[in-house]
């Protein structure tokens, strides 16, 4: 398993049960996603009407960058009202839905994916931004474009985390994405630090289209004079992982799947530490084991044991 | 640290058959899936032989990575059914756990695909038998602590958790007995106050697993035309869905005999090789089945004290003062204590012994004092299936849960010793 799932598999296999047509049961779940997503699934009503909201951190920020819109498009005549302590609601009718198959599966991956398409909307921005500034930018060359028209547009900041945070700036070339990350653990530093130099030789080495990826422990000068971030040449634990997505990437046959994919990035990374620990924890339990074999193995053939009589004299072997 | 402590704790409670995860707070687990693993292991035997250049070439150009091709719970039997080169690995053995390399990557796979959540940001609860080693306990810190860098870790006993799963059905008790049948082990266990009585914990060496290939055998012996590959599979669906516990095996076979048609259930199925369907008889196994823990004589020979008898020893080898409370509350937890009226049997057959107990020691005093009756309650709720998982959920969603957790910086200062004890704290109570 090399990529994290977009989807809730909790959301996912309650609904795909529901939908089934077995008979309706209450449902109360409360169940946490990543980056502190908190869902609760409910039937308050009747048992054939089931409730999914969320709470998130940043989901004012989220809908300053146009969230409203975009889960608006995808869910359109399923939202409700939010409910008290969340963010927003779903409400499924299970008289009410689609009739074939096929239909009620691409419901359930639909509703399993409502925290991607919620932190999709800032990366659907600027990717809508870098497609305005390119035409513009297209009819200048480069030295004459106008004053501002390099630097780009502004940079949105999602704070998904309490320490965390999504950069993204859209430019007349490139999308810029930049995860500022913490590491509590020394050891994780260090594993993520070997991690990250992998992805930029991963480029240099084999894979030419991928985007470039730069990492520094220090600001990046797109982010100077934000709050929150600390100046240029100061180090400390956060650390600064920037994607520069190229026009390539933000195709719009290839723009839902990339979305997806950067947005489980800090996940991923995360995972993939664990995994790599485990793993080297599995190969230490492997050489134990080893050496283990070896020390036995060590062990004298026939021990020399001294005999005795019944009446506590001892032999000896006469050489 | 205080941001997790807000968010619901993660309550894993790994068992020998089933694993339950979920958050703390909720009424049921999130997810039960049979704990087993399945390993690729085409590419680790190699290692040691070839170049460690061509190995890594020949995985890349595979398109996997060895560490991370393995699958947990039901994904991991459809996987070993499908392709040859998965082996199946069951980490837990008799509630102990023997396999740590693949407990560790299945808690991986809990935590990341299942539940969906860094583990830095959620407290963990997680279980153990009451025989667990202490080392394996620390074996369990140490993992939690340093791959999953968890802010604070608690690991209850199971049976202190089954008490705890009365917490909302009745007035809470943290005195009493609990019989957990599980899939690979039966334990008796009483408690008090929170405390297990290690010294009379007594184990039975026949669990679901057994009730299981009791049926088996009765329905191969009857010439049942189950397909052999499938025959282990369909004695545990019928002891799941039609298996009951009867007041006397005698009156149950002459209601048999009398009206076959009442009690005689149909099995439908599908041959796996061929895809033709059959059909069998599910007759006296339907009580026979959970009879092994009341007449074990009929299953095996090697052991043949009754469950009813067990539990009495258990409690008449606990210290004095705790035996009425004991007796007073027998709690059942695991699945295999879901048959119908299976509570009832168990007190009706505990009763009889203490009532004869007390009976002949009215007798030796010759009538001068009477003793007290004794109160023998056997407990069943709903939820007894995953009822350690549901206390641990009610117990994780208490505000004392956090301070009896060991945090991260008491791991880093006194290493992983400090996961050999684990307090019992207020919200037990």
């Amino acid at each position: 398993m090399l990529l994290l799932d977009y989807q809730n598999v909790l959301i996912q296999s309650i609904l795909t049960e529901r939908f089934s047509g077995a008979p309706p049961q209450s449902i109360d779940q409360v169940v946490s996603d990543f980056d502190g997503v908190t869902f609760h699934i409910s039937t308050p009503q009747s048992k054939s009407q089931i409730l999914i909201s969320l709470s998130i951190k940043c989901y004012k920020e989220l809908v300053k960058y146009g969230a409203e819109q975009v889960l608006q498009r995808e869910y359109g005549s399923y939202i409700t009202n939010p409910e008290p302590g969340y963010d927003f609601s779903i409400l499924v009718n299970l008289d009410n839905l689609p009739q074939s198959q096929e239909e009620r599966s691409e419901l359930v991956q639909h509703i399993a994916l409502l925290k991607r398409n919620v932190m999709a909307a800032p990366f659907e921005k600027a990717f809508d931004e870098f497609g305005q500034l390119a035409e513009e930018a297209s009819k200048y060359t480069s030295e004459s474009a106008p004053q501002g028209m390099k630097e780009g547009g502004e940079v949105m900041s999602v704070h998904y985390r309490d320490e965390e945070a999504i950069y993204i700036k859209a430019s007349h070339d490139r999308v810029t994405v930049i995860f500022s990350t913490i590491f509590r653990d020394e050891t994780d530093r260090i594993f993520g630090k070997v991690f990250l130099q992998e992805f930029v030789d991963a480029r240099r080495r084999a894979i030419q289209n991928a985007p470039q990826v730069l990492f520094r422990s220090d600001a990046p000068l797109e982010l100077q004079g934000m709050k929150g971030v600390g100046k240029t040449g100061e180090k400390g634990e956060v650390g600064y992982i920037t994607f520069v997505l190229f026009p390539r990437h933000l195709t719009p046959q290839r723009r839902a799947e990339n979305i997806s994919h950067i947005q489980t990035f800090r996940d991923y990374f995360h995972y993939h530490i664990k995994a790599s620990k485990a793993y080297i924890h599995s190969r230490m339990r492997r050489r134990t084991a080893d050496f283990l074999q070896v020390l036995n193995r060590a062990r004298p053939e026939n021990e020399e044991k001294e005999r005795k009589t019944a009446s506590g004299r001892t032999f000896r072997v006469q050489g | 640290m205080d941001s997790a402590a807000s968010r619901p704790a993660v309550v894993i409670d790994n068992g020998t058959g089933y694993t339950k995860m979920g958050f703390a707070g909720n009424v049921e687990p999130c997810f039960i899936v049979p704990t087993v693993v399945a390993v690729n292991e085409s590419f680790q035997n190699q290692s040691r032989s070839s170049s460690k250049s061509s190995n890594w070439l020949a995985q890349h150009s595979a398109g996997v990575m060895a560490d991370l091709d393995f699958y947990i719970g039901d994904d991991a039997h459809a996987r070993s059914r499908s392709s040859s080169i998965y082996n199946l690995t069951y980490p837990i053995k008799h509630g102990q756990v023997e396999n740590w390399d693949a407990m560790e990557r299945f808690w991986q796979h809990c935590i990341f695909n299942y539940l969906r959540c860094d583990p830095e940001d959620h407290y963990f609860l997680l279980t153990e038998s009451p025989l667990t080693a202490p080392e394996s306990r620390e074996y369990t810190g140490e993992i939690m602590f340093e791959t999953f860098n968890v802010p604070g870790l608690y690991i209850a006993v199971q049976p202190v958790l089954a008490l705890a799963a009365g917490y909302t059905t009745s007035k809470c008790e943290m005195t009493g007995v609990v019989v957990d049948v599980g899939d690979g082990a039966t334990h008796v266990v009483p408690v008090a106050d929170g405390y297990v009585i290690g010294s009379s914990i007594k184990s039975i060496p026949i669990s679901g697993k057994d009730v299981t290939l009791y049926i088996q055998q009765l329905m191969r012996e009857r010439g049942e035309h189950v397909p052999p590959e499938d025959s282990f599979e369909v004695a545990r669906k019928v002891k799941e869905t039609y298996c009951y516990t009867c007041s006397d095996i005698v009156k149950e076979f002459n209601k048999h005999d009398k009206e076959p048609a009442k009690y005689i259930k149909q099995w439908k199925g599908v041959k796996p090789k061929t895809g033709a369907p059959y059909t069998c008889d599910i007759g006296y196994e339907r009580f026979l089945g959970p009879e092994v823990f009341f007449n074990p004589e009929i299953y095996s020979s090697d052991f043949t004290s009754p469950l009813p008898v067990v539990i009495d020893k258990c409690i008449q080898s606990a210290p004095i003062d705790t035996r009425r409370a004991l007796y007073k509350n027998i709690v059942l937890s695991g699945g295999s204590t879901m048959f119908k009226d299976f509570h009832r049997r168990l007190q009706r057959d505990l009763k009889k012994i203490v009532d004869a107990r007390v009976l002949a020691s009215d007798a030796r005093l010759g009538g001068e004092l009477k003793a007290q009756p004794v109160e023998v309650n056997v407990v069943s709720h709903p939820i007894q299936k995953f009822a350690v998982w549901f206390g641990g959920s009610v117990l994780g969603s208490t505000p004392e849960f956090f301070e009896a957790c060991h945090t991260k910086a008491e791991y880093e200062e006194y290493g992983a010793s400090i996961c050999r004890t684990n307090p019992v704290f207020k919200g037990m109570y």
